[in-house]
């Protein structure tokens, strides 16, 4: 009974956690701006004009909401997330489930080489010690950059954690999570990843790159990975060899 | 080679387009010796399936002869003869292992479209738009067929291309419709579309026990094929209610099962029909639901709806209140080919079904332009058309019923 209220506070907190996507200054003027709305509107309809009026309060309480709770409906349907983008930086979270059981792709994870084979932003990953790795990514107009990480956890068939260290242009860090799938169904991978775009002029080329990458990349990547690892092969439509 | 390209709405081209090649191992290139124009190319050919390109090949019913194979091909050799289903399936996934061979997980390389707008993906079809995959379709003189150890199935000798060609779609899909009604001794199945796959899904019902089978069109032609091809009685929704008349037909129980096998263009009659032509044209709905309602209507309670037409988004006025009156069940979508195959292959060497007794049709590839134009206007008591690919094929001859 105990672990199972612990879990539903921690998912119920995860929930809230995620709800929250407007950031403060652009909820500071929701609420006004909302108020100011409300109040036109409540006049609109005392002169009569009720359809304009009515509208007028509509969208001026949506504001009001937006304001007072700090969720967008429309940032969550378009995936937009001021208060991550700006503050604590960008979160994506993706899972797939793979049919093959946990540590057969834990192990084709743990060799970071294969990273890839299916992360379309990476041009390489080279292993360079027991811990520490090299990476390369290129973005859109051929950009590229290039950083060192270090794995903080890796625990063989469930979890490999990883963040850049030294002066990387994207600082990042990311933690990958092997769960066996339930009814033989195989693993369900689960990747979190947290990019911080720089600012400045120094840094524009480098955000475009951290701009290019978002949770339809990473779907996109993991069903790569899952092809390569049910199929052999990324699937391809293609009619001839390029 | 040759190809039918789709160009736009209403527009197909016969166009000439680099050969394919074997691209990934498990590949075989296969000359196609027969292939056919569907009820579901027509969607396309008006318009009506988003994400297709100018230039996209199309065609997704065609056998022929396997010309070359890539090196982890062991099922197959250069020169066998074979069936290649429509859906393209990888074999390794959770739903190909279930036998759910259309829902494959991996065959999709543009999967997250279909996840986008439906939550999911399909799996990739031969030529029929860039949300199924962007393959390229059979209605051409060479394919390149992926996976071709999990889905193809070789003709046995002494069969004709045209008795097995429909085995790739129309037969298993109006197959799969019959074998959702879970018929039992006694039953009535009532059949919306007396088109290829309304007529095999009555053959098919017929197959599978069912003592009655009710075709339902507006064509009298198609209502004639009906009644002489698969013993029907007919109605015709223009002339009669529908759901009336089948109460009238059944004791006032209403059909069994029924099976949509119309899809998004459905037709009905009156103020009805005008809502959802406006409502379509308008994109205020993309999908027609005439057919559907008159499903839902006429049902006898408990009874099962089987969805084989073609829908690919949303409809209006769907009567959610009667299908949960009646305690209907709703089954649908594409057809498992691979799961019917050897079976429907080996009805057909018993020679128990000829599929190829609906084709009406036959042309030469080059003249697919006039066959779509004559298919999609229904001339011609046009059912269906059969493509070869051979510059010198003969031209255009009906069948001798």
């Amino acid at each position: 009974m105990e672990t199972s209220t612990t879990e539903q506070g921690r998912a119920y907190r995860g929930q809230a956690h995620t709800r929250v996507n407007v950031g403060p200054a652009e909820r500071k003027a929701s609420l006004a701006g909302g108020a100011a709305l409300a109040l036109s509107g409540l006049w609109s309809v005392g002169r009569r004009n009720y359809l304009s009026g009515l509208a007028m309060i509509a969208s001026g309480g949506m504001l009001l909401y937006r304001g007072q709770t700090g969720h967008c409906g429309l940032y969550e349907a378009i995936g937009v997330d001021t208060v991550h983008t700006q503050e604590s930086g960008l979160r994506i979270e993706k899972v797939v489930t793979i049919g093959l059981p946990p540590h057969q792709v834990y192990e084709f994870w743990r060799r970071l080489e294969n990273l890839p084979r299916f992360m379309k932003h990476l041009a390489s990953v080279q292993v360079t010690g027991e811990r520490t790795s090299h990476w390369k990514a290129v973005g859109p107009g051929g950009l590229s950059t290039e950083w060192d990480a270090e794995m903080m956890e890796d625990t063989p068939g469930q979890q490999i954690s990883w963040h850049s260290v030294g002066s990387a242009d994207i600082p990042n860090k990311g933690t990958v999570e092997f769960k066996e799938a339930p009814g033989n169904r195989g693993t369900e991978v689960r990747v979190i990843i947290d990019y911080y775009p720089p600012g400045g002029t120094a840094g524009r080329a480098a955000a475009r790159i951290a701009h290019g990458l978002n949770a339809q990349q990473l779907e996109e990547d993991l069903k790569r990975l899952k092809q390569i690892l049910e199929v052999g092969e990324e699937t391809t439509a293609r009619r001839t060899v390029e | 080679m040759r190809a039918v390209c789709w160009h736009g709405k209403q527009d197909v081209r016969v166009d000439t387009v680099p050969d394919p090649e074997i691209v990934q191992k498990g590949d075989v290139i296969v000359k196609v010796a027969l292939t056919c124009i569907c009820g579901s190319d027509l969607h396309l050919y008006n318009g009506y399936v988003p994400t297709m390109k100018k230039g996209d090949i199309l065609g997704h019913e065609f056998v022929g002869e396997i010309v070359a194979a890539g090196p982890a091909v062991t099922r197959f050799r250069v020169g066998d003869r074979v069936i290649v289903p429509f859906p393209i399936s990888c074999g390794a996934c959770w739903y190909c292992k279930h036998e759910l061979w259309s829902l494959c997980d991996n065959s999709n390389p543009n999967s997250w479209m279909m996840e986008h707008i439906y939550g999911d993906t399909g799996g990739g079809i031969f030529g029929y738009s860039h949300l199924y995959g962007g393959y390229a379709g059979g209605q051409a003189e060479y394919v390149r067929v992926p996976f071709a150890d999990v889905g193809l199935e070789k003709i046995p000798d002494g069969i004709p291309y045209e008795q097995v060609v429909l085995l790739t779609d129309i037969m298993p899909t109006g197959y799969q419709a019959a074998v959702y009604c879970n018929i039992n001794p006694g039953d009535t199945v009532a059949v919306w579309g007396c088109g290829p796959v309304g007529l095999l899904a009555m053959k098919s019902a017929k197959l599978l026990g069912a003592e009655r089978v009710i075709g339902i069109d507006r064509f009298p032609d198609r209502l004639q094929m009906a009644h002489s091809q698969c013993q029907a009685e007919v109605l015709n929704y223009e002339e009669v209610d529908v759901a009336e008349q089948l109460q009238n037909m059944t004791g006032g129980r209403g059909p069994d099962s029924c099976i949509d096998a119309v899809g998004l263009e459905a037709r009905g009659t009156g103020i009805e029909d005008v809502y959802d032509l406006v409502k379509q044209t308008l994109h205020l709905e993309t999908d027609r639901a005439s057919a559907l309602r008159q499903l839902v209507k006429a049902c006898r309670k408990g009874g099962t709806l089987s969805i084989t037409g073609v829908y690919s988004g949303f409809i209006d006025k769907f009567p959610m209140g009667a299908i949960f009156a009646k305690g209907l069940t709703l089954r649908g979508g594409q057809a498992h080919v691979h799961k019917y195959l050897p079976h429907l292959v080996k009805l057909v060497a018993e020679q128990q079904i000829d599929p190829s007794s609906i084709i009406t049709h036959r042309m030469s590839l080059e003249d697919a332009p006039e066959g779509y134009r004559t298919f999609v206007k229904k001339q011609d008591s046009c059912i269906k058309i059969a493509l070869k690919p051979e510059h010198a094929a003969q031209k255009s001859e009906p069948a001798s019923a």
